[in-house]
């Protein structure tokens, strides 16, 4: 109920919902560069490979020279020739 | 991003290999502990190379030894490294910053003065009054108080109708516009003469306002009056005025020359040499290559100002002479030619000073042949309008 209202005064400021939730932000820029918002870890790294968790799931990246450019504490960059994407959607 | 690039550049940053099957463990911890990393790159199964900052090196190989990875240090990078580099060449950094404090003394100074005189129109010994006004080659900028200057040498020189001067880096650009001699000008309710200011023979005279003194074929030379100033009635007496008229007359211009049979004329070769020198304030080093080779030469000498940027100039000139290489060679002219060319030259002079060559009504050319030379006289006969006002003194 409490988080209800909560979403309902963000709607009316126009927050954007990444910032005061948890919910991951996913953006492409092109097919070489990639921003996940809101993430929690990294659980495979290879070059042709990342695997990140999220809250809410997990993002599955195909590509090769796949490099994890400036991490900080809520996003992260992937850059490389990004192939495929594939999302595991956690059910509660 | 930039600014984040910087700052990293700035504390220094370090590039490391680390080794080990639980990459992605390593990766988390070190997230999780908020150390800040970028450009992650796996080289190969086992290895990846990643930036870190230098104040959490201790803590990432603590985080590696937990995680059984190794780590290796690929490169460092940022200012306290360079810095560190430079510690050891304490000579080469003192004397860029002598170099540095030495451009940035010197910049306060006046290493030269540009005189740009509007409409190319040369005035005499500026240089030397501008230098006594408190402008000179190496002065302090800041002593150079401009309007000072301007108002001194404005006050010494009355020929200057405008004076500007503008520093620019070490340069300083002195504007000036000449004053033009102004004409005599008589008011037209002050009483004047009309005065010859031409030597010639009167062919039209016309008195608006006044009396003529002369008559048609009258001969005048220069300050002879032409139309008097005041008027005689039979009633009122002599009245004065301010006379007004036409007054047309025949002008002579005369130019001789003397041309020689046999002269000798200059004649470039297109050999030159080059020597270099260095001035500096008024010390003076030339490179001389030798005695020259050429027997007869003439010297040319250009002074090229240092400059560091487009207005930074340095005390420093190099001094170029250049030694053309001229054969003289022996020439005689028939009387024909020699009479030819007399003439062509002198017409030329002529032509340049007479205003309007539409009122040339004459032309007369006399030769004297002389054993070696021949004498040439010109006459332009030419209509000119002539007199000039010129008041009554009583």
């Amino acid at each position: 109920m409490k988080k209800n209202r909560m979403s309902k005064l963000n709607k009316i400021l126009e927050i954007p919902e990444e910032v005061y939730s948890d919910v991951p932000k996913i953006s492409l820029v092109g097919f070489d560069e990639m921003i996940i918002e809101n993430y929690k870890g990294i659980l495979e790294y290879e070059e042709f490979f990342v695997r990140i968790s999220t809250y809410h799931g997990i993002i599955s990246i195909n590509g090769y020279n796949l490099n994890l450019e400036t991490m900080t504490n809520d996003d992260i960059r992937v850059t490389g020739k990004i192939e495929s994407l594939d999302i595991e959607r956690v059910t509660d | 991003m930039i600014i984040k690039r910087i700052i990293n550049y700035i504390y220094g940053y370090l590039r490391i290999i680390v080794e080990g099957y639980y990459i992605e463990r390593f990766i988390n911890i070190c997230r999780n502990k908020k150390y800040t990393m970028w450009n992650i790159k796996k080289n190969n199964d086992i290895k990846i190379s990643l930036n870190i900052e230098i104040k959490n090196y201790k803590e990432i190989c603590r985080v590696a030894r937990s995680t059984h990875c190794k780590v290796k240090i690929k490169a460092k990078r940022g200012l306290p490294f360079l810095i560190n580099k430079y510690k050891k060449r304490k000579i080469f950094v003192l004397f860029l910053l002598i170099i540095a404090f030495a451009i940035f003394l010197s910049s306060n100074f006046v290493w030269n003065i540009d005189i740009i005189e509007e409409n190319g129109a040369e005035i005499e010994n500026i240089m030397e009054d501008i230098n006594q006004a408190g402008l000179t080659i190496g002065e302090f900028k800041g002593n150079v108080n401009t309007k000072e200057i301007i108002n001194k040498v404005r006050l010494d020189r009355d020929d200057i109708a405008w004076m500007g001067i503008e520093l620019k880096g070490t340069n300083a650009i002195v504007k000036l516009v000449k004053a033009e001699g102004k004409p005599n000008i008589v008011d037209e309710d002050e009483y004047c003469n009309i005065v010859s200011d031409k030597n010639g023979v009167i062919t039209k005279i016309n008195a608006q306002n006044g009396t003529a003194n002369v008559k048609v074929g009258d001969t005048i030379s220069e300050g002879d009056i032409l139309i008097n100033g005041w008027m005689e009635g039979k009633y009122t007496g002599v009245r004065y005025v301010h006379a007004k008229g036409e007054i047309e007359a025949r002008v002579w211009y005369t130019k001789n020359k003397t041309i020689e049979y046999n002269t000798t004329e200059k004649h470039n070769t297109g050999n030159t040499e080059t020597n270099y020198g260095i001035k500096i304030n008024n010390f003076k080093i030339n490179f001389p290559k030798g005695v020259s080779k050429f027997k007869f030469y003439d010297t040319i000498e250009t002074e090229s100002k240092m400059k560091i940027f487009s207005n930074f100039y340095l005390p420093i000139s190099v001094i170029k002479t250049t030694n053309q290489e001229y054969e003289e060679v022996k020439k005689t002219y028939s009387v024909e030619e020699a009479k030819s060319l007399g003439i062509q030259e002198i017409e030329q002079e002529l032509e340049s000073e007479i205003e309007n060559k539409n009122n040339i009504v004459n032309k007369n050319i006399n030769t004297y042949e002389n054993e070696n030379s021949i004498d040439i006289y010109v006459t332009y006969e030419v209509l000119e309008n002539i007199g000039t006002n010129e008041k009554i003194v009583f």
